[in-house]
């Protein structure tokens, strides 16, 4: 094992040692996503909300779901040429397709303009592509809106956390300390209470203030350039109409064949996660009317302008040239294989990195900042069960993916020393345990 | 043309008398099938972090030595060997590798051998657990009825299924060598395993892996109910012991 190796090895295992720690960061992240995690996991095969279970859905339209990502990837291309075309000309939407990250945030901070304020969804392609970084770098206020990124934002809590509830973790009591701190009000330590103060008090400035929204996309269906954003809150809803304008980045995998198939994909969200989607916004041109004399005027009541930025960066090069994270194009984001991921489960957000927990987000760190970047977001306390591949409702092969991360971290060097001890007997006597 | 008993390099370093159970079961079945002295491992601990180059010398040194003794058939005791053997031999060798292999399991649960078996536990009614191991729901084809097949056919013994079971199972947390450099991981996942046994007397299992992170699960936080592996289990049935023992 090389130096850097055993550092990485080091650093992982301190984050563990914390998780005996009742009041570390790591512990209390864990223990709310334990409960989580295995609710759901059990859920998943219970008649919960539904006639049929969560497993019976995926299983009903896996195989057509799998196909449609199959071919997505196979014409790629044409999809995504066949979409901006549709949006630029039916839909009028502004858009771009920035061939790297950098270039997509060039772009963004463009559109934002003299804007020093940004209001946003969850958008994690937006952190992905590091959208959010270049805003931090260039002094730019973001305004979080879901109520779990405002919690995060409220009590500065950087770490991994789960993107569906994303300060969850977070007691009633914490907050409310907190918000008397920073805004000096007393609240009761109720959630509802929370909730009635940022309804009272955001919610105004959600609709009268926003000059320009960014979300990212569920899905956008490339037949009609509908862009699919499924959200309970109803901050997304805000977003995409009480603004001037309205940015979507988005990485161009979210581009599904049509408009069904991202309807599919939107209720699919719901029912892996068993929230009330409550609201799913097809949109398909921004704000317009032509009442007055049939004369077509865009920025009625809602967004003035809709601006999409696509961006290739890795994606094209690795369907050309099949590559071996090929798969996570199929990725619809649905997060089925963090809930049922037996690492995800025992070390919460130890098994993360900067852009969300799980081994999905680890192979995003591969991608962007490469193999040391995985082996300390703990690449090796995967397990191999392939849990994440069994529930794929759109047939990645997840794990077989983190295999590959394995092998090229051994070959640099990077692996825990035991498993080195285990590869060298066996192909040396035969037997790793003489 | 020769049937051999694959123990697989954990059970025959570490649990012997499992690999007697399991030798005794399967000769009580087919006694054409034997055991060979110098069994090479099949790699399975190494498929995650060997290249594809050591990975294939491997498994040819392997199917060398399966064409060398005249092997064309296998049953194996081991979950891992089952799995690797079926799903990564034929992806490597192709049809160079034409063995057939067979799992205990499987071969236990065909209507004849069951037959043969005539398992009955003369004792009062034991309601067991079964642990699906991620080797064998896994593999291809995969074990997910064969273990429930034998247990119901046993009289008196009584099948209670976990919240988390089949292809649902929860993984104890020790595969992919994670037991030798993260146990954290089984410390968490196997425990959640035993909190979901219940109503059920001893937790059974086909994988001497997930055994070995089980049991010391099980001793550390000092649990009562007892793990078992699914050979020595069949043994005491059909010895007219208590298999609880």
């Amino acid at each position: 094992m090389s130096e850097k190796g055993k550092e990485l090895y080091e650093e992982v295992k301190e984050k563990i040692e914390q998780l005996n720690d009742k009041d570390s960061v790591y512990s209390k992240f864990g223990d709310i996503w334990k409960l989580a995690s295995l609710g759901k996991y059990r859920s998943f095969d219970l008649r919960y909300l539904y006639e049929d279970t969560s497993r019976e859905f995926v299983e009903e339209h896996k195989e057509q779901l799998t196909k449609m990502r199959e071919d997505f990837i196979e014409n790629i291309e044409e999809y995504v040429k066949k979409c901006i075309e549709v949006m630029r000309k039916t839909n009028k939407f502004k858009v771009y397709y920035a061939k790297t990250n950098e270039e997509a945030q060039t772009i963004f901070m463009e559109e934002l303009g003299d804007n020093k304020v940004l209001y946003k969804s969850k958008s994690l392609e937006a952190k992905d592509i590091g959208i959010i970084d270049v805003l931090m770098k260039n002094n730019i206020e973001i305004k979080e809106t879901d109520l779990g990124d405002v919690l995060c934002q409220l009590l500065d809590y950087s770490y991994p956390s789960f993107t569906l509830g994303p300060g969850v973790q977070f007691t009633e009591k914490e907050i409310v300390a907190k918000m008397k701190e920073k805004y000096g009000i007393d609240l009761e330590e109720k959630a509802e209470a929370i909730v009635a103060y940022y309804r009272k008090n955001y919610r105004p400035e959600l609709l009268n203030d926003v000059k320009v929204s960014l979300t990212s996309a569920n899905a956008i269906a490339a037949n009609d350039g509908s862009i699919i954003l499924v959200e309970n809150e109803g901050n997304i809803s805000l977003l995409t109409r009480a603004t001037e304008k309205h940015i979507v980045v988005v990485g161009i995998q979210k581009i599904v064949p049509n408009v069904f198939d991202a309807l599919i994909v939107a209720k699919l969200h719901e029912r892996i996660n068993n929230v009330d989607g409550a609201y799913i916004s097809f949109i398909s041109a921004a704000s317009n009317t032509s009442d007055i004399q049939g004369k077509r005027v865009f920025g009625m009541y809602g967004a003035k302008e809709v601006v999409i930025i696509f961006v290739d960066d890795w994606r094209i090069k690795a369907a050309k040239e099949n590559l071996f994270y090929k798969d996570l194009l199929k990725c619809i984001a649905c997060k089925s294989c963090d809930y049922v991921c037996t690492a995800s489960r025992a070390f919460g957000n130890i098994y993360a990195s900067k852009y969300g927990i799980g081994a999905i987000n680890i192979v995003r760190d591969y991608i962007h900042n490469g193999i040391e970047a995985a082996v300390k977001d703990g690449l090796f306390l995967c397990t191999g069960c392939e849990n994440c591949t069994n529930w794929c409702p759109v047939g990645v092969d997840l794990a077989e993916i983190m295999k590959s991360l394995k092998k090229e971290a051994t070959e640099k060097e990077l692996c825990p020393p035991s498993l080195k001890e285990y590869k060298e007997k066996i192909f040396k006597d035969k037997n790793p345990f003489i | 043309m020769r049937k051999l008993i694959y123990l697989g390099c954990l059970s025959s370093s570490k649990y012997k008398e499992t690999c007697e159970n399991g030798i005794k079961i399967i000769k009580f079945l087919d006694d054409e099938y034997e055991i060979l002295d110098k069994v090479p491992c099949c790699g399975a601990l190494s498929y995650h972090i060997s290249s594809d180059e050591e990975l294939k010398n491997h498994v040819e040194f392997v199917n060398n030595w399966f064409k060398t003794n005249d092997v064309s058939k296998i049953v194996t005791i081991c979950a891992g060997c089952y799995n690797y053997l079926t799903r990564y031999y034929k992806q490597y060798l192709g049809s160079d590798f034409n063995i057939e292999v067979k799992h205990l399991l499987q071969l236990i649960a065909t209507p004849e051998n069951l037959k043969k078996l005539n398992l009955k536990h003369s004792g009062k009614k034991i309601t067991v657990n079964y642990h699906d191991a991620c080797h064998l729901r896994n593999a291809v084809p995969p074990i997910i009825e064969e273990p429930r097949e034998i247990i119901n056919s046993i009289e008196n013994i009584e099948l209670f299924e976990m919240e988390n079971t089949k292809i649902n199972s929860i993984c104890c947390g020790a595969g992919g060598g994670v037991y030798a450099t993260f146990k954290e991981n089984s410390d968490y996942n196997a425990k959640t395993i035993f909190n979901q046994m219940r109503k059920g007397k001893a937790l059974l299992t086909a994988c001497p892996f997930c055994y070995n992170a089980l049991q010391r699960i099980r001793e550390e936080n000092n649990i009562q109910k007892p793990v078992i592996k699914f050979e020595d289990f069949i043994i005491k049935v059909m010895n007219q012991e208590d298999p609880l023992i």
